[in-house]
């Protein structure tokens, strides 16, 4: 039982999804996710290999990697049920259930060829989550994600090709770039972990989604790339770069961005270059902090988009420009995404300080200054986006002048999960250092830590009271901030469509110019035999004639010539 | 412009906010002093470090993003054909 791949089981549940009424699905779904959480229990090893075509597809792998992935994705799943409850359509449901598992699956695969099925999975179930919108923009999103998480599989696939006959396998484990293969491979785990110019579907496609399908989204997608990164790529050096840029840039979006569940999926970028950085370093240290981050990262992540989520339920909306005062109407609501806010700023007692302190440390002992103070900066930016901007502008800033009730209490619910996680993993570091890959000894909380954090953000968060008092802080406005996707969205367009219609001219000349010429012969070759050059003058038997005499005539030259 | 009782309830409860938060960036300054305060770099360790990165960085971090507007910034119905 506990051979089968974690996540199986739940893709298999999902085809009955459909099939249940409200509730019953419901119970259904958490049995489901807790049957597959049974296989994590397997143990380090292989557990589970087929053979096909001469060659082993390694379906259940499992060590000290995939077990905290393992975990998380399980809980996140069940979360993300809990968040749902109140959704009586299954189209989420089913999508969600598959979409979680093939994650789960993707983390256990043992081979290249394995994690590409499961890698495309993901990305056929997750659109789902997106298509459900129902809208025609959403519908648009929908096909631009799947068009570039169908790439990357793509690319992953090619990849593991020219990485089989570079190496003679295709075992997933560390790998070092430099072949075709490997950067190939690099590069479809760099979109699906939204490197720099590679993040425009993120922002573009997570916001599109329904209020459960953004929450469902946020959790496994980008985290089983640094996952699939941490097993790939731990110490390649240019991770630390690309993870340093994907801390910074973000952040200045997400000032200027209205729409708040896309200023989330801006910050989510933001933390996920704080993992690649700690996957670029490789040391057992960082590798447990990027994990560390991931794990506390998908929880906070899920309680802010959740938050988001329920507004959006309630009011209608998730836009800045249109949200204010709701700490009254969403008191609960207001109450835990501040503890999401807090965690993800990091703030000591709660889950974001004990995760990111080890990559911070990590980052001080290997000696890289400027990328620890490019991080440093990059948390104030945190804190701007996602401890200040969110709830602010959600509940207080102005009077929004909506009268709402409050979330569901299953949204309540799963939102209070959330937040018990993520106090209590930052009051019991050592419990939650457990599950990391590797044992250590690592303490967070010093004096040092402690005052020096706490002073980063006070003052920080005095910043943002200066400048409110004397205006200087942007006012939210209704608008578009371009994004990385600009670029196939206009720009591509832009070039291409000329080039294109050009070529298609050009074409429709070539075929009308071959259809004149055929017209000509037809009408040449009836001409001739309704006036033949010699002969009677009735077609039919003039027409024998002539074919008769230049028969007569190739017979008497081809016997010539042969 | 009458403000809304929500409204007035915003603004006491911000400035009650902002003192709090004064009195807790003095009370800290007040540990950095007493606390020998070492980070994972050399220059973390200088006094009050945290706090006048902390600030100056948030400052950098929305004056960019103002400038950023100029340049990427369009109508709410730009991607709408």
């Amino acid at each position: 039982m506990t051979d089968l791949t974690p996540g199986l089981l739940m893709i298999l549940a999902a085809g009955a999804v459909p099939y249940l009424s409200h509730h019953v699905r419901q119970v259904f779904m958490l049995l489901a996710i807790a049957v597959s959480a049974i296989s994590l229990t397997a143990g380090a090893g292989v557990h589970w290999v087929v053979p096909v075509f001469g060659q082993e597809l390694i379906l259940h792998h499992a060590d000290n990697l995939t077990l905290p992935f393992g975990i998380i994705f399980h809980l996140a799943a069940a979360l993300n049920v809990v968040y749902g409850w109140h959704e009586k359509r299954a189209m989420e449901h089913t999508a969600g259930l598959a979409y979680a598992g093939a994650a789960i699956a993707a983390v256990h695969a043992g081979d290249l060829i394995t994690l590409f099925i499961w890698w495309e999975a993901t990305a056929v179930t997750s659109v789902f989550l997106i298509l459900a919108s129902g809208t025609e923009r959403a519908n648009k999103a929908a096909m631009r994600y799947l068009l570039v998480q169908v790439a990357s599989g793509v690319m992953l696939l090619a990849g593991a090709a020219f990485y089989w006959r570079e190496t003679g396998a295709w075992a997933f484990s560390a790998m070092e770039l430099g072949s075709l293969g490997t950067w190939l491979i690099f590069l479809a785990f760099g979109i699906k972990a939204a490197f720099p110019f590679l993040n425009g579907w993120l922002q573009d496609a997570y916001p599109e989604a329904t209020v459960i399908g953004t929450v469902m989204l946020s959790a496994f997608t980008t985290k089983l790339a640094v996952y699939a990164f941490a097993r790939g790529f731990a110490g390649t050096d240019y991770l630390i770069w690309i993870g340093a840029t994907m801390t910074a840039f973000p952040v200045f979006f997400a000032v200027i961005e209205n729409d708040l569940r896309r200023v989330l999926s801006y910050s989510l970028n933001n933390q996920l270059g704080f993992m690649i950085v700690a996957i670029g370093i490789g040391s057992e240290l960082a590798i447990n902090g990027a994990v560390a981050h991931a794990f506390a990262h998908i929880i906070y992540k899920a309680l802010l988009f959740m938050s988001m989520g329920a507004v959006l339920h309630r009011v209608g909306t998730a836009k800045a420009s249109e949200l204010g005062g709701l700490y009254k109407s969403m008191p609960y609501t207001m109450v835990f995404c501040i503890i999401g806010a807090m965690s993800i700023s990091a703030f000591p007692l709660f889950s974001g300080f004990v995760a990111k302190a080890v990559i911070m440390s990590a980052l001080g002992y290997e000696g890289f200054v400027v990328i620890y103070m490019i991080l440093l900066a990059a948390s104030a930016g945190v804190l701007e986006h996602s401890g200040i901007k969110i709830p602010y502008f959600t509940f207080f800033g102005h009077d929004g002048g909506h009268k709402v009730k409050e979330a569901p209490v299953n949204m309540l619910i799963a939102m209070g999960i959330a937040s018990a996680l993520c106090i209590g993993i930052g009051v019991l570091p050592g419990v939650y250092y457990q599950i990391l890959p590797y044992a250590m000894d690592y303490q967070p909380y010093d004096g040092s830590h402690v005052v020096g954090q706490l002073e980063l953000l006070v003052f920080a968060m005095l910043a943002f009271v200066v400048l409110m008092r004397f205006g200087f802080y942007p006012p939210e406005i209704r608008s578009t901030v371009l994004n990385s996707d600009w670029f196939y969205r206009r720009l591509a367009p832009w070039v291409l469509k000329p080039i294109f219609s050009f070529g298609f001219a050009f074409v429709r000349a070539l075929e009308a110019a071959v259809i004149d010429l055929t017209k000509a012969i037809f009408r040449l070759t009836r001409q001739a035999s309704d006036h033949p050059i010699s002969g009677p003058v009735i077609p039919g038997p003039a027409a024998i004639v002539q074919v008769l005499l230049l028969g007569m005539v190739l017979v008497v030259v081809y016997a010539a010539l042969g | 412009m009458k403000m809304t009782p929500i409204q007035q309830e915003l603004q006491k409860m911000g400035s009650r906010i902002s003192v709090i938060l004064l009195v807790i960036g003095v009370l800290l300054l007040g540990f950095d002093l007493w606390v020998h305060r070492h980070g994972e770099t050399d220059l973390e360790d200088l006094l009050f470090f945290p706090a006048l990165y902390g600030f100056a960085a948030f400052v950098m971090i929305v004056i960019v993003g103002i400038g950023l507007r100029k340049i990427v910034m369009r109508g709410e119905d730009y991607y709408d054909d």
